[in-house]
């Protein structure tokens, strides 16, 4: 049912979600921070509001740091922090825009606009529209692009010596190198587990405008449901019923960094079979490959299903060259702007080993971020037990990047699937949170069933 | 809003500026914040940084701008809890005892949160007088810096300076944990004396030793970081009137450059205003012109303060200091 009353209820556990997750992030980082400090830091939002930066950096800067040295830590992780806060609020306010729904389902708007406390706000949903229409345009709001400026990592923090080997590799790679086109052969040698593929599907279904989300401890109670219960017992509610996330069809746009690293990283067949089935089974979903510039190839696979790499080779599409995912992006801006939106969970295949311009990555990601629904990154690198998003381009793409998690096999896809089911998109999800077992190789390769087929160059 | 804010209930940041531009203190953002939310939030506010960058004065300024009292504590190694907190005037007590005025009974607890043991001790207490008042009551006892904030009595509540914490020994600073968390503090022979309204509390610390968990859980945190270029000057400006504005930009140029050197102790702004009105009692009328090898090197003193350090300023530092000064007073004057 449309609402114009903000859902400060919500706000209020976003916001206390993210000063914890914060306070941890500090602390794993090495930072001292007290045990009790989310309180005073919480207060100390209260006290200054969430609305202007340099307010909020000193009031959690008062609160969370207790010397100097914890300052620098402070400095790196603030600006992700800051990010999720605002993108969290602004979805807490976001639009209801049942009327823009086209073609999905009644029963999945229905889930959307149930006791989750889910926003209407007819301006908003004007202020969005009118945002595609000037990204359409190529044009951009100087204020976004502001706070974008505003959000940059600092991707020099990290000492050279201290850079991992992801950041190695990717000198081993050209920024421009030369694409190739696809071996049937050497793309075949898929084994994707249908059940994780579904998981992860059901997972996409949920992921589209951040709505709303389970609480930590994954319990989500139907409201509606308990009062119309409660009707028979006198309007005691003598049990809460849980509210299952309805599963629908889903809509996705999949951005596929076919630069050679990850190519080298991932089981390409692997790979092109969880496109192929994303395309035959998704409401609307479009893939992209990108490496020094992004074409679009729904098409190929839609074309010829079951056999993706014979489709790919004879439509002549190449893989295999450099990485410029903020070039990229700025094209897909340019000439698909619609390929996502608000409705549309964005997907990004790529171990963010970026040797193109930083500003344009970052740019490239703010637009990807506020256009989108939610973006869930899938790196490949990150199976490892030892990953850290240091390179370059993964620490200026992370901010913006509602979750990331590792992609080598069924079993990333499973995972995936069971973390955003239990958590959304907003909660404590990604690889850090991923604690299935999986021993550190000196090489590199993943135990487990992902799918590698050759473990990364250093 | 926190329990003992309600004094700056209607505080806001643009007021606390106000309070920080009338007492010439130039404070970042970060400071005001941090000090917009101790008095906000009721808790006390940790400041550390060099020697010299303005942590004790940031106490006075606060106390002079709401126009309350300032009570300070010096921390020194040694220090312990009586001399913190309060002693008894054992010369008055025993001429009292002796007297007959007054007895050896715990006392009621006058004017404090006295609990049942407080009062236990007055009808069978070992030693007790035939008669008169208790000899453990507020006229036989000197309230010590501690004891001063907590019974302070008036609108606005004062401004406890606690200053050099981390010279204190870690004893002393387990027993602040008592005062800073619940703003009270326990005296057997008297009861438990509770502060009607928070004072302000600003510890101070030079790091010279690291600080507990405990006594930082409790706290707000800010570090005080050596001024910029623009900020030291404005500083200089504001403190050192009466230096010209061009040499005052030298001034602080030089302390810039010195802070680049690996001195054993970097001048700190206190030692910048002092280098300044040195610099301003040495020129007369007014004097403009630039600032010279052997003049910095005459009254270096007043910034340098370590005899290793000293030697270090030799002829070529002095050529860099001089270009320092040249591109310094440049930058003030475009």
């Amino acid at each position: 049912m449309p609402t114009d009353t903000p859902d400060f209820g919500a706000a209020r556990d976003h916001v206390l979600r993210e000063v914890v997750r914060f306070a941890r992030k500090l602390r794993l980082a090495g930072a001292t921070v007290p045990a009790n400090a989310a309180l005073p830091a919480v207060e100390a939002l209260v006290e200054v509001g969430l609305s202007d930066r340099a307010r909020v950096r000193g009031a959690m800067h008062a609160t969370l740091v207790t010397g100097p040295r914890d300052s620098e830590t402070f400095d790196e992780l603030f600006p992700e922090f800051w990010y999720r806060l605002r993108t969290g609020l602004e979805a807490t306010a976001s639009v209801d825009d049942s009327e823009q729904w086209g073609d999905r389902g009644a029963d999945e708007r229905d889930g959307n606009t149930d006791v989750d406390g889910t926003l209407s706000d007819p301006s908003a949903a004007d202020a969005d529209d009118a945002a595609e229409i000037r990204d359409g345009e190529g044009g951009d709001d100087p204020e976004g692009e502001l706070e974008v400026r505003s959000r940059r990592i600092a991707d020099t923090a990290v000492p050279p010596d201290e850079i991992d080997g992801d950041e190695d590799r990717s000198s081993t790679f050209s920024a421009v190198g030369e694409s190739t086109t696809i071996d049937e052969e050497a793309a075949n040698s898929a084994r994707l587990d249908h059940g994780a593929l579904r998981d992860f599907e059901g997972a996409l279904a949920t992921l589209a405008g951040r709505r709303w989300s389970r609480s930590r401890d994954g319990a989500a109670v139907d409201v509606r449901g308990a009062l119309r219960e409660s009707l028979s017992t006198g309007g005691v509610a003598v049990k809460l019923p849980a509210r299952e996330r309805e599963r629908s069809a889903f809509s996705a746009t999949v951005l596929v960094d076919v630069s050679q690293s990850v190519l080298d990283a991932i089981d390409r067949g692997f790979l092109l079979s969880v496109l192929d089935a994303l395309v035959a089974d998704g409401r609307s979903v479009r893939v992209f490959f990108f490496d020094t510039d992004i074409r679009e190839v729904t098409d190929v696979f839609a074309r010829q299903r079951g056999d993706p790499a014979a489709a790919l080779e004879r439509s002549e599409v190449t893989w295999g060259g450099g990485t410029q995912i903020g070039a990229s992006l700025a094209t897909l801006r340019q000439r698909w702007p619609h390929a996502v939106d608000r409705q549309t969970a964005t997907v990004v295949v790529s171990d963010g080993l970026d040797v193109g311009e930083l500003d344009d990555l970052e740019s490239g990601m703010a637009w990807l971020a506020r256009r989108s629904g939610a973006v869930v990154w899938l790196n490949p690198l990150a199976a490892s037990p030892r990953y850290e998003p240091t390179c370059r381009g993964m620490a200026a793409a992370l901010p913006y990047v509602d979750a990331l998690f590792a992609f080598g096999g069924n079993d990333d896809l499973r995972d995936v699937a069971r973390q955003l089911d239990r958590f959304g998109p907003g909660g404590p999800v990604g690889y850090e949170h991923d604690f299935r077992d999986r021993a550190p190789v000196d090489d590199g390769s993943e135990a487990g069933d992902s799918g590698r087929t050759e473990a990364p160059r250093s | 809003m926190s329990e003992g804010a309600a004094a700056f209930a209607d505080l806001t940041e643009d007021d606390l500026r106000g309070v920080f531009e009338g007492a010439d203190y130039v404070a970042d953002e970060e400071l005001v914040t941090a000090v917009y939310l101790s008095l906000k939030l009721g808790k006390p506010l940790l400041v550390e940084g060099e020697p010299g960058s303005g942590k004790t004065e940031l106490g006075k300024v606060l106390a002079s701008g709401f126009e309350t009292d300032l009570v300070r504590l010096q921390c020194y190694e040694g220090l312990a809890a009586e001399h913190a907190l309060y002693e008894w005037n054992y010369t008055k007590q025993m001429l009292a005892v002796q007297s007959g005025e007054g007895n050896v009974a715990d006392s009621g607890g006058t004017g404090a949160d006295s609990d049942g043991d407080a009062e236990s001790g007055t009808d069978d207490g070992a030693g007790a007088g035939a008669g008169g008042e208790s000899v453990f009551s507020d006229e036989y006892i000197f309230e010590r810096p501690l004891l001063q904030a907590l019974t302070h009595e008036g609108p606005t509540p004062p401004v406890l300076l606690i200053d050099e914490v981390d010279r204190a020994d870690e004893e002393f600073e387990a027993f602040l944990l008592e005062v800073l968390s619940d703003f009270q503090a326990s005296i057997p022979e008297y009861g438990t004396v509770a502060a009607d309204q928070r004072p302000v509390v600003v510890i101070t610390s030079n790091r010279t030793r690291g600080l507990s968990d405990a006594l930082k859980r409790r706290c707000l945190y800010c570090y005080v970081e050596p001024p910029e270029f623009e900020a030291e000057l404005e500083i200089v400006r504001r403190k050192v009137p009466e230096l010209d504005a061009a040499v005052a930009a030298e001034v602080c140029g030089i302390v810039q450059e010195l802070r680049e050197e690996a001195f054993l102790k970097q001048p700190g702004v206190a030692e910048t205003l002092d280098w300044a009105r040195a610099v301003a009692t040495l020129r007369t009328n007014g004097d403009d012109s630039h600032l010279t090898a052997d003049e910095i090197k005459r009254s270096v003193g007043t910034l340098v303060k370590e005899a290793e350090d000293v030697q270090r300023i030799d002829a070529e530092l002095l050529e860099r200091l001089e270009t320092a000064a040249q591109e310094a007073r440049g930058r003030a004057e475009s």
